[in-house]
């Protein structure tokens, strides 16, 4: 039977779908497929209203710079001719069933890997309205693949720990704070409000993260030594770097610490 | 034919070699991000600034901890965390291989202990973060001994700290910005 026709998976107005769940016997079979995998595997690719750019992804994937397709990887038109089932999107309100459907005619052992943020959890998505928030909320998964969108390569190496060929690398970990911890300050030798300038400086010049890391690279520079010095560095940086938006912002941050510090 | 193979060799291999070798990526390249667990302060900036709340903190009044947590399921790799980051705790790395088949290996967490409050001994602020503003205030000119001796202001709630304020005015250092123009 359909097991989307099962009243367990009905949607229950105030709860969240129950996702389905694996027979013992496919879990087997599964099992011994990855044991022993000899022959290519089939990916179908099941769009639960993401924002396309997983799907722009995992199409770069299959060009010829990664070039998935040399080890067997083909994504194909049909649920029913997949081993693999790749959920991306949050997963809709909408999409469920058609994802349930999608999940019910491939057949078994299926592989159902979990593509990008909004597969995993939902991503910027998670606390919409209309979203399930992933695709663990309606179907067993058996890898994610995290990233927004995942890169090729990263999707590629999700594909071969599905395969089982390549090992997990991340692991979950937890820090607990040590006996008197104390933080000093980053860039000591510069006075507080001179920093701060410098980084509001960057930040309106160049936009937030590289702001920041330009702000850093100027204060890296500025912690050493004597002016001449911190001239020749700085050129010897620019001329390296050979940026003109680079220099731009160089040359007004050089200015406020000069006007600063003298 | 000839032709055809020449061109072919010119064109050489556009494939990468990867998985079998490892996978270069472009600088700027933005991958997971990265907690330095002993650079972290428990401010909260990285939690208040991810877009996609991948990034959460639970306080824990009863047992007097913060625990700091990233769900790098959620995680769009956008690099906010890292621009907010005050002491440099927190950075987006080259790692991209991220895929794991059991989702509890996707949480980094790490957990501080909270101050309590000399006064009325609640938990108000996390330990680091408070010896952080002090080292702050050094820094920006106040001396290391002066900044010591008001220790117990440091460690003092905001509440109690309005009360204390209310009953015996005291001059608390306020900071070079809002002390400039001041009367000595
Ligand atoms: S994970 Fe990111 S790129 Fe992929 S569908 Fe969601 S929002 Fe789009
Ligand atoms: S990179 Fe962006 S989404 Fe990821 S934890 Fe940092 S702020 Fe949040
Ligand atoms: S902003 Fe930095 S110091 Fe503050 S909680 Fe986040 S990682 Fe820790």
């Amino acid at each position: 039977m359909n097991a989307i026709d099962k009243p367990s998976n009905l949607f229950v107005p105030g709860s969240m779908p129950v996702p389905l769940k694996v027979d013992e016997q496919v879990a087997k079979l599964k099992k011994t497929l990855l044991k022993d995998i000899q022959r290519s595997a089939y990916v179908y690719r099941v769009d639960c209203g993401g924002c396309n750019g997983c799907e722009i992804e995992i199409f770069a994937a299959i060009t010829p710079i990664f070039d998935a397709e040399r080890f067997g990887i083909k994504v194909v038109a049909s649920p029913r001719h997949a081993d693999i089932l790749l959920f991306t999107g949050a997963v809709t309100r909408s999409m469920r069933i058609p994802a349930l459907r999608a999940f019910n005619a491939a057949p078994d052992p299926k592989i159902v890997v979990s593509y990008g943020a909004c597969g995993c959890s939902g991503g910027i998505f998670h606390d919409l309205y209309c979203v399930w928030g992933g695709t663990d909320k309606i179907v067993p998964v058996d890898v994610y693949i995290p990233g927004c969108p995942p890169t090729p390569a990263a999707t590629i190496y999700g594909f071969a720990v599905a395969l089982g060929l390549l090992d997990q690398k991340l692991k979950g970990t937890h820090h607990v704070e040590g006996e008197d911890e104390r933080v000093a300050p980053i860039f000591p030798g510069i006075p507080l409000d001179v920093r701060v300038q410098i980084e509001r400086e960057a930040r309106r010049m160049a936009g937030y993260l590289h702001g920041r890391q330009i702000a850093e690279k100027y204060l890296a520079l500025l912690d050493l030594k004597t002016p001449q010095e911190l001239n020749a560095r700085i050129q010897q940086y620019l001329a390296q770097e050979s940026d003109p938006r680079l220099t731009e912002i160089f040359s007004r941050l050089h200015a406020i610490s000069s006007a600063a510090l003298g | 034919m000839l032709k055809l193979f020449k061109t072919i060799f010119k064109a050489g291999e556009a494939t990468t070699k990867y998985p079998f070798a490892p996978f270069p990526v472009s600088p700027g390249f933005r991958g997971k991000p990265e907690l330095d667990a002993e650079r972290c302060i428990a401010c909260a900036a990285c939690m208040v600034a991810c877009p996609a709340n991948a990034l959460s903190i639970k306080t824990d009044e009863a047992a007097g901890t913060r625990t700091w947590s990233l769900f790098l399921g959620r995680c769009i790799f956008c690099g906010r965390c890292e621009e907010v980051c005050p002491t440099h705790a927190i950075g987006l790395t080259p790692e991209f291989e991220l895929a794991v088949g059991n989702k509890q290996d996707l949480y980094q967490e790490a957990t501080f202990s909270l101050q309590n409050c000399a006064v009325c001994a609640r938990p108000f602020a996390p330990t680091k973060e408070v010896n952080y503003a002090m080292a702050l205030l050094v820094q920006a000119g106040t001396p290391e001994a002066e900044v010591e001796a008001q220790r117990s202001n440091f460690e003092t709630c905001p509440e109690c700290k309005r009360k204390k304020n209310v009953l015996s005015p005291v001059k608390l250092p306020l900071g070079q910005h809002m002390n400039k123009g001041m009367p000595k």
